[in-house]
C-alpha cells in the first residue's frame, strides 16, 4: 500500500544569513490522519523547519510537497490557503481582542466596509465548538484569559480556516498538567475527525503518550522516525541527545572546598507571573564547576537572573560566602565577589556601539584605580587596563578604541569574560558562555572555566549546550519545569539518563 | 451672563472644535493602526496656507477645502513611506514636518500675497448668519466625520484589521492581512483630515492665513486623541469641549473677572481634567509607534 503523504518536507536546508546551518537536508512526511511527534532539543531545528513549512521562512534549498504537488509558501497566507495552520509557542492574538474577532480576524465576511456580522459569526463559531466538544468564551478579551485557554482560541482560529495540517510548537511549554490533559483530548478528537497534527515537543513522555509516530531531528538533521508503539524512552532520549562526547578539556581531579554560593528552596517567578523556580536549594563550592543542564526555558534564566540580582526573588534564601545576599542590588552582589557572563551577549553583556575600553571597564569604572580626580574616568589607565585583557586572554581587536561590535562574536564573548574576571570574583556564573561562539574560543572558554575552577573559583555553569556540561562540570543538575530532576556527576550517569532527566523523568524513576 | 452670551459662546466652540476633533480623529485612526505621528501641527499650518491659495485660484471655498485635504495627503504619504515602508522612527519626521510649516508658511504669505505675517482671505465657505454669531455646515460635516470614524473603526472588518495591525502585526501578518497596506493608508487618511481640519481655519472660520494660526491646535488634537483612549467619539466631546472653554475664555477676558492669563489656561486645563477624569488611563495601542519588520 503506497500511501500518498499529506506532506512532504524532501532535502530542506536552511542557512541564516549569518552563515548559521540551521537545517542539513532535512526530509520530513507526514500522514493522513496521524499525529506525528517532532521531537529535538533546542536549536536542533524544529521550529525553523516547521516555520519554513508555515511559510514564515523560505528554506535555501528543498521542495515542499502537499498532496504530492509541490508548492510553494511565500507567506503564512499561502500555508493557511493550501490548509496547513500553525500554534505557535508564543500565541499570536491580539490581546485586546475576545476571542470572536480574533477567530475572524481576516475572514470577516463580505464588504470592508459593511458591519461585521457578529451573530453569525458567533453560530458558526459555536457549531465548531459543539463539534469538537471543547468552548471558549468568545466575547472576553483574550488577556484575561489563562494561557490553556488562549491556546485552544489559537487552536480554533486555525480550524475555523478549515486547516488539515495543524502544527503545534511546544504547546504543553506554558500550560498546567491538567491544561495538558485537556488539549490531548482535543487533539485526539481532531486526529478522530481525520485532521493531521504535528507535534513539536522535547518531552518524552508526552510524545510517548499522544502522538503515533515520532521523528526525532538533532543539530539539524533527520536521526530517524519510528512508530510511538516501538520507542520507549530510552530509545527516544538516545536518539535525542546521545552522542560520543568528545573529552578535549584537561580537567585535573580535585576535592571541592568549602560553599560559596548556597541556595537555599528559592522560588522565582517568570514574566508573566508562573513559577519559574520551584524550590530550588544547591550549593556551588570552591574549586568546583556546578553545571545546569536541561531544555531552556525550565527555569534556568530566571534563576541565572535571580542570582544576579536581576528578579525578585519570590521566597528562599541565596547565602554567598555566609552572607544572605537575597534581594541585593547586582552592583553590591559585584562587590561581594559575583561575577556574571550573561546569555545574552549582545544585549546584556556589552553595549555593541561603545569601544572595547568602555565595554572593558563596565561595571568597573567606579573603581579607585580607574580614577583621576574629581570622579573623572582615566582613560589612559583604563586602556593600560584593556589592553592588558587583549593580552591575556588572546582577544583579536582592531584597537581598544574600536567599537566593540567590530569584534567577532568569539571575541567579544572573550572580552566579557576577561572583564568578569578582572573583577576579582570568588563566584563565576556563565550562562550559555559559549552560545554561537566559534570552536576555538569555545576551547579558550571552556578551558578558562576551568582554570578558574583549578585557583578554587566556584563557578556555576548554565547551558543547553549538553557537551559543555558534561565536559566541565564536577556535579551537575538537570533542571526541568523549574525543579532538578537530579543532582549527579556527569560521570555516574550516561547521556542517555540525562536526555531523560532533560524529558522530565526523575533519576530515582530511572534507577528503580 | 444672559442667554444670548451663552448662545454666542456655545456656537464659536462648535466652530473652534472643527480643526481639533478632525485632527484628532485622524490621529486616533492612524495611531489605531500603529503609526504615530508629531507632524500634525506643521500640517494644519501648511494646509491653512495652501488651502487658501487653492480657494483664490479657483474661486470657490470647497476647492479651498480639498486642497487642504490634498496637503495632507501629501504629507501623509511622505510620513507613511519613512515609517511604514522605510521603517523609519516615527517621531522624527514630524519635527521636520513642523519645523518646514514654520518656515514655509511665512514665507509662502509674504512671497505669494505680498503681505508679512497675515492675509485676509478673498474668498470664504457660506455661513448660517445668526444673531449670536456664524455657524459653518463643516460643523456638522466634521460631527459626521467623528462618528462614521468610530462606526467603520470599530464595527467593520476595515477597522477591525486596522486595529489589528496596531495591536499586533506579527497576528495580522500570519492571517494574511498587509500590515503595511493597511498602516500606510491609515497614516494618509489620518493627515487628509488634518489637512481638511487646517483648510477650515483659513477658508472658512477665521477667513484668514496667518503665520502662526495652527496656534499648537495639532498638539492639543494629540493630547485630546491619548485623553479620548484612542476612540473618535469621545475625541469629538474632548474637541468640543475645548472648544466650548475656548470660547468661554475669549468672552470672559473681556469681563475682567480674572486675570487674563487664567483665563487662557482654561480650556488647556478644563479639557485636560474633563477628558482624563471621564476615561481614566487609556491604553494606547499596543505597537503603536514601532516599525514591524518580518523575522
Amino acid at each position: 500500500m503506497e500511501e500518498i503523504p499529506v506532506l512532504e518536507m524532501k532535502g530542506i536546508v536552511k542557512i541564516y544569513p549569518d552563515g548559521t546551518k540551521a537545517l542539513k537536508g532535512v526530509d520530513l512526511t507526514v500522514y493522513q490522519g496521524e499525529i506525528l511527534g517532532l521531537l529535538g532539543e533546542n536549536g536542533a531545528g524544529k521550529t525553523t523547519l516547521m516555520k519554513i513549512l508555515f511559510g514564515m521562512l523560505h528554506p535555501t534549498a528543498g521542495k515542499i510537497y502537499v498532496k504530492g504537488e509541490e508548492t510553494r509558501f511565500k507567506s503564512p497566507a499561502d500555508a493557511l490557503a493550501n490548509g496547513i495552520g500553525m500554534v505557535h509557542q508564543h500565541f499570536t492574538l491580539v490581546e485586546v481582542f475576545d476571542a470572536l474577532h480574533n477567530i475572524i480576524l481576516g475572514m470577516e465576511g463580505h464588504g470592508m466596509f459593511s458591519k461585521i456580522d457578529v451573530e453569525k459569526a458567533k453560530k458558526k463559531l459555536q457549531k465548531l465548538m459543539d463539534d469538537l466538544n471543547f468552548q471558549v468564551p468568545l466575547n472576553v478579551p483574550v488577556e484575561e484569559l489563562p494561557v490553556g485557554v488562549q491556546q485552544r482560541i489559537e487552536i480554533l482560529k486555525m480550524l475555523f480556516r478549515d486547516v488539515e495540517v495543524l502544527i503545534l510548537d511546544e504547546p504543553t511549554a506554558v500550560l498546567t498538567p491538567l491544561e495538558v490533559e485537556e488539549l490531548f483530548q482535543v487533539l485526539r478528537k481532531l486526529k478522530a475527525e481525520g485532521k493531521t497534527i504535528i507535534f513539536i515537543s522535547h518531552k518524552l513522555n508526552e510524545v510517548i503518550e499522544l502522538t503515533d509516530r515520532v521523528t526525532v531531528i538533532r543539530k539539524g538533521e533527520v536521526i530517524g522516525t519510528v512508530k510511538t508503539s516501538e520507542a520507549t524512552p530510552q530509545i527516544l532520549a538516545r536518539m535525542m541527545v546521545g552522542r560520543d562526547v568528545v573529552l578535549r578539556i584537561q580537567k585535573p581531579p580535585k576535592e571541592a572546598g568549602k560553599p560559596i554560593l548556597k541556595v537555599e528552596n528559592l522560588w522565582v517567578k517568570g514574566d508573566r507571573g508562573e513559577d519559574a523556580v520551584k524550590n530550588l536549594s544547591f550549593e556551588v563550592r570552591a574549586g568546583e564547576i556546578f553545571g545546569i543542564a536541561g531544555v531552556e526555558g525550565n527555569g534556568q534564566t530566571e534563576l541565572v537572573e535571580a542570582l544576579t540580582g536581576l528578579r525578585n526573588l519570590e521566597r528562599g534564601h541565596v547565602i554567598l560566602n555566609g552572607i544572605d545576599i537575597s534581594g541585593r542590588s547586582p552592583k553590591e552582589l559585584y562587590e561581594l565577589g559575583i561575577a556574571h557572563i550573561p546569555e545574552d551577549r549582545t544585549h546584556m553583556g556589552l553595549i555593541l556601539d561603545m569601544t572595547v575600553t568602555e565595554n572593558a571597564i563596565l561595571g568597573l569604572q567606579w573603581r579607585e584605580k580607574f580614577k583621576r580626580w574629581k570622579g573623572t574616568i582615566d582613560w589612559n589607565k583604563a586602556k593600560r587596563h584593556t589592553n592588558n585583557l587583549i593580552g591575556e586572554f588572546d582577544i583579536i581587536a582592531p584597537g581598544v578604541d574600536a567599537p566593540v561590535k567590530s569584534l567577532s562574536g568569539g571575541n567579544q564573548q572573550k572580552l566579557i569574560v576577561a572583564r568578569e574576571v578582572s573583577k576579582q570574583p570568588v563566584l563565576i556564573i556563565a550562562s550559555q558562555p559559549t552560545r554561537g561562539v566559534d570552536v576555538a574560543s569555545t576551547e579558550y572558554i571552556r578551558n578558562y572555566l576551568v582554570k578558574l575552577r583549578n585557583e578554587d573559583k566556584a563557578v556555576l555553569l548554565v547551558s543547553a549546550d549538553l557537551d559543555e556540561i558534561i565536559q566541565l562540570s564536577d556535579r551537575m543538575g538537570v533542571m526541568y519545569e523549574g525543579e532538578f530532576m537530579g543532582v549527579v556527576k556527569p560521570e555516574e550517569v550516561t547521556t542517555e539518563e540525562i536526555g531523560m532527566m532533560m524529558g522530565g523523568i526523575k533519576y530515582e524513576e530511572i534507577r528503580k | 451672563m444672559d442667554v444670548g452670551s451663552i448662545l454666542s459662546i456655545l456656537i464659536t466652540s462648535l466652530m473652534a472644535m472643527v480643526p481639533i476633533v478632525l485632527t484628532s480623529v485622524g490621529a486616533a485612526w492612524s495611531e489605531r493602526a500603529g503609526v504615530v505621528s508629531i507632524g500634525y501641527e506643521g500640517v494644519l499650518l501648511m494646509s491653512a496656507f495652501f488651502g487658501g491659495i487653492m480657494a483664490e485660484l479657483t474661486g470657490n471655498a470647497v476647492m479651498g477645502l480639498v486642497g487642504g485635504i490634498l496637503t495632507g495627503i501629501v504629507f501623509g504619504i511622505l510620513h507613511g513611506v519613512l515609517t511604514v515602508y522605510l521603517k523609519g522612527d516615527h517621531v522624527i519626521p514630524g519635527i521636520g514636518i513642523n519645523l518646514l510649516a514654520m518656515g514655509v508658511v511665512p514665507f509662502g504669505i509674504l512671497a505669494y500675497w505680498g503681505t508679512a505675517g497675515q492675509h485676509q482671505m478673498a474668498v470664504t465657505m457660506w455661513h448660517w448668519h445668526t444673531k449670536y454669531g456664524d455657524l459653518s455646515p463643516m460643523v456638522f460635516i466634521t460631527i459626521l466625520i467623528a462618528v462614521v470614524t468610530w462606526w467603520v473603526l470599530f464595527k467593520t472588518p476595515l477597522g477591525l484589521r486596522v486595529r489589528a495591525v496596531g495591536e499586533n502585526p506579527e497576528a495580522a501578518d500570519a492571517l494574511g492581512i498587509s500590515v503595511e497596506k493597511y498602516r500606510f493608508w491609515s497614516t494618509v487618511y489620518g493627515h487628509a483630515l488634518a489637512g481638511l481640519g487646517g483648510a477650515f481655519m483659513s477658508v472658512d472660520w477665521l477667513g484668514v492665513v496667518q503665520k502662526t494660526m495652527s496656534g499648537g491646535r495639532g498638539f492639543i488634537a494629540l493630547a485630546n486623541m491619548v485623553f479620548s483612549g484612542w476612540n473618535p467619539l469621545i475625541s469629538l466631546i474632548g474637541g468640543w469641549l475645548f472648544g466650548f472653554f475656548d470660547a468661554l475664555a475669549t468672552w470672559l477676558a473681556p469681563q475682567h473677572i480674572i486675570p487674563g492669563q487664567f483665563i487662557r489656561m482654561l480650556p488647556y486645563i478644563m479639557t485636560l481634567i474633563i477628558v482624563a477624569g471621564i476615561i481614566g488611563k487609556a491604553r494606547p495601542p499596543k505597537a503603536d509607534g514601532k516599525p514591524y519588520k518580518r523575522e
